[in-house]
């Protein structure tokens, strides 16, 4: 059977208010961060870029991971959270763009190019790392799409908007005529692979992107550190997004304050897990004292300008959190927890600061910070929020349980 | 003063037990508990009950136990107040995993007598009138009467989809 293209007429998602809105927040940050390249300083508007690569990559690959594992876990209390989540892969091919762009700014972004590295060039150079992490990135993002492909034909009714996309999907639905069984054992394999990958790729790029800024500094836990943390972020823009649905389609969706409650909980446990990783790389440096490790963690939390940042980060996505999701009823509360959520993710772009800023800023006596940057940063969440718009127009089963097959 | 009837209406579905909860409510009859044989959300809310200050005891282990864990750690060094390898003497950082522990540990604690204290045992209360079936595949719904209106409360549980057992007046 082929899929005919609903009859009622659809609602274009590029000719909305909201659509135009985000469509100018990126523009403007497009337009902001060519301004900045050619600005006097070009090393300040990378650092920003990479920044929001990092953050919103990170929110993206976060987000499909919570389908995935709980389709993995069997879980079944998530309902249409694992759907939604599923729409944030509309941002892959971007964050891919965008990591291919990162190579044009090779010179302000690496401050270890013309540096002594003492052995490390066989790992430290820009051909292999850019080979090895855009190859990780790709295998991440073809395992997040063989998954949402498999994910999809489970969701997927015969009515809905027409679309290549969607007709592919369909067509080869059809065609293959596999039980959902079948398609759920594939979805285990895509899925499992994906996980795998997560942990494996995001490690790399928290390596190669967050920790070699400082190059003489090691820590074999950052990896792990970093992907735990990209989860956590994923699950705070998961929530966002689905209290924003719930606010605009009210019943038509399956959202209760019990899924609320539930990924809050696992959103807390996050939070708790990404602070517990800062602490056991901090004690192990704690104890050894050695220099070499030690001057990292002096500079971002004890010397000014970032000690008063590293305390901020800390208490915005740790001790606030920490206190205020103990508490259950606010966890059913889709508009707060989008609040609490916000909040944190703004945390965790300046924690990404704290992280990259001492290295790239030379020495700087102030963190300079500046409307430009405000500007990038929009123009990034415009871009997350126009590709989960398209993704969502595309397959709206995933937001309505109207379309929904039950 | 007349004898009560002790009426318990044995239902296979939450739903059913839910939807009786609520017309009970506003019913003559005199509802006593449920019997389930699994822990129900649906059935928890529909019962109303006041929330148990269980949590509460685990809340005020746990501060204690913060405070005690860091309170012992900082106590047993200043008793032997010799630097080693340059760290300070009361050390914030590593004393974190005392405070952590300490605060698990009497977290549980405060949770145990919490629950000690709150759950009202011994109760042998539900022996009375207690059908066995609600350790197998039904929720029992247990509510008193008039012995006049017997009949009437088995109609009501017997429309709602339950089989009905009347306990005898003891």
């Amino acid at each position: 059977m082929m899929m005919e293209p609903n009859s009622a007429p659809e609602r274009s998602p590029w000719n909305t208010p909201v659509f135009w809105v985000f469509a100018t927040l990126f523009a403007l940050g497009a337009v902001t961060f060519i301004w900045g390249l050619s600005s006097h300083h070009p090393e300040k508007t990378w650092q920003t870029y990479l920044i929001n690569f990092l953050l919103w990559s990170a929110i993206a690959q976060g987000g499909l991971l919570f389908s995935a594992v709980m389709h993995i876990t069997k879980a079944r209390w998530s309902g249409p959270l694992a759907g939604l989540s599923e729409s944030f892969a509309a941002f892959f091919p971007l964050s891919f763009i965008l990591f291919l762009l990162l190579f044009t700014g090779k010179m302000h972004v690496f401050p270890w190019l013309h540096e002594d590295l003492h052995g490390k060039e066989v790992w430290l150079n820009i051909p292999f790392l850019f080979t090895r992490d855009g190859i990780g990135l790709l295998i991440l993002y073809i395992l997040g799409f063989g998954y949402l492909f498999y994910a999809l034909q489970l969701k997927l009714s015969n009515q809905g908007p027409g679309g290549r996309i969607r007709q592919i999907i369909f067509n080869q639905q059809q065609r293959k005529q596999l039980s959902d069984e079948k398609i759920r054992q594939k979805m285990t394999v895509w899925g499992g692979f994906y996980i795998l990958a997560f942990a494996v790729v995001l490690s790399l790029i928290g390596f190669d992107l967050v920790m070699s800024m400082d190059p003489h500094w090691i820590s074999t836990l950052f990896g792990a550190y970093h992907f735990v943390k990209s989860f956590f972020i994923g699950l705070g823009a998961l929530i966002i997004l689905a209290a924003i649905v719930q606010t605009q389609q009210g019943e038509n969706t399956l959202l209760t304050p019990t899924h609320f409650h539930d990924v809050g909980k696992l959103f807390f446990g996050f939070c708790l897990l990404w602070a517990d990783f800062f602490y056991v790389q901090l004690l192990v440096i704690y104890y050894g004292n050695i220099p070499e490790e030690t001057y990292y963690i002096i500079t971002r939390t004890m010397q000014a300008p970032w000690n008063k940042l590293a305390w901020g980060v800390f208490i915005v996505c740790f001790v606030g959190p920490f206190f205020i999701l103990l508490n259950q009823k606010i966890k059913t509360k889709p508009l707060i927890m989008a609040v609490i959520c916000s909040v944190i993710i703004i945390g965790m772009w300046f924690e990404h600061l704290l992280l990259l800023g001492p290295a790239l800023s030379h020495g700087s006596a102030s963190i300079s910070l500046g409307f430009s940057d405000v500007v990038i940063t929009l123009g990034f969440l415009g871009l997350m929020v126009l590709a989960i718009r398209f993704f969502l127009h595309i397959f709206p089963e995933l937001c309505s349980v109207e379309r929904a097959k039950q | 003063m007349a004898p009560e009837s002790h009426i318990m209406g044995l239902f296979k579905d939450e739903d059913q037990v839910v939807s009786a909860l609520d017309a009970l409510k506003t019913s003559p009859f005199k509802f006593i508990r449920v019997n389930t044989p699994i822990p129900s959300h649906k059935i928890m809310d529909a019962l109303k009950l006041k929330k148990s200050k269980v949590g509460w005891f685990t809340l005020c282990g746990g501060i204690l136990g913060f405070l005690a864990g860091f309170g012992l750690a900082i106590f047993t060094s200043t008793r032997w107040d010799m630097m080693v390898s340059g760290k300070p003497i009361v050390a914030i950082i590593p004393f974190v995993v005392v405070g952590f522990e300490a605060t698990i540990l009497f977290a549980v604690f405060g949770n145990v007598i919490g629950l000690l204290t709150q759950m009202r045992l011994p109760d042998q209360s539900w022996l009375q009138h207690y059908d066995p079936r609600c350790s197998g595949e039904h929720f029992g719904v247990l509510a008193a009467c008039n012995a006049q209106q017997e009949e009437e409360l088995k109609s009501f549980f017997a429309q709602r989809g339950a089989d009905v057992t009347v306990f005898e007046t003891g």
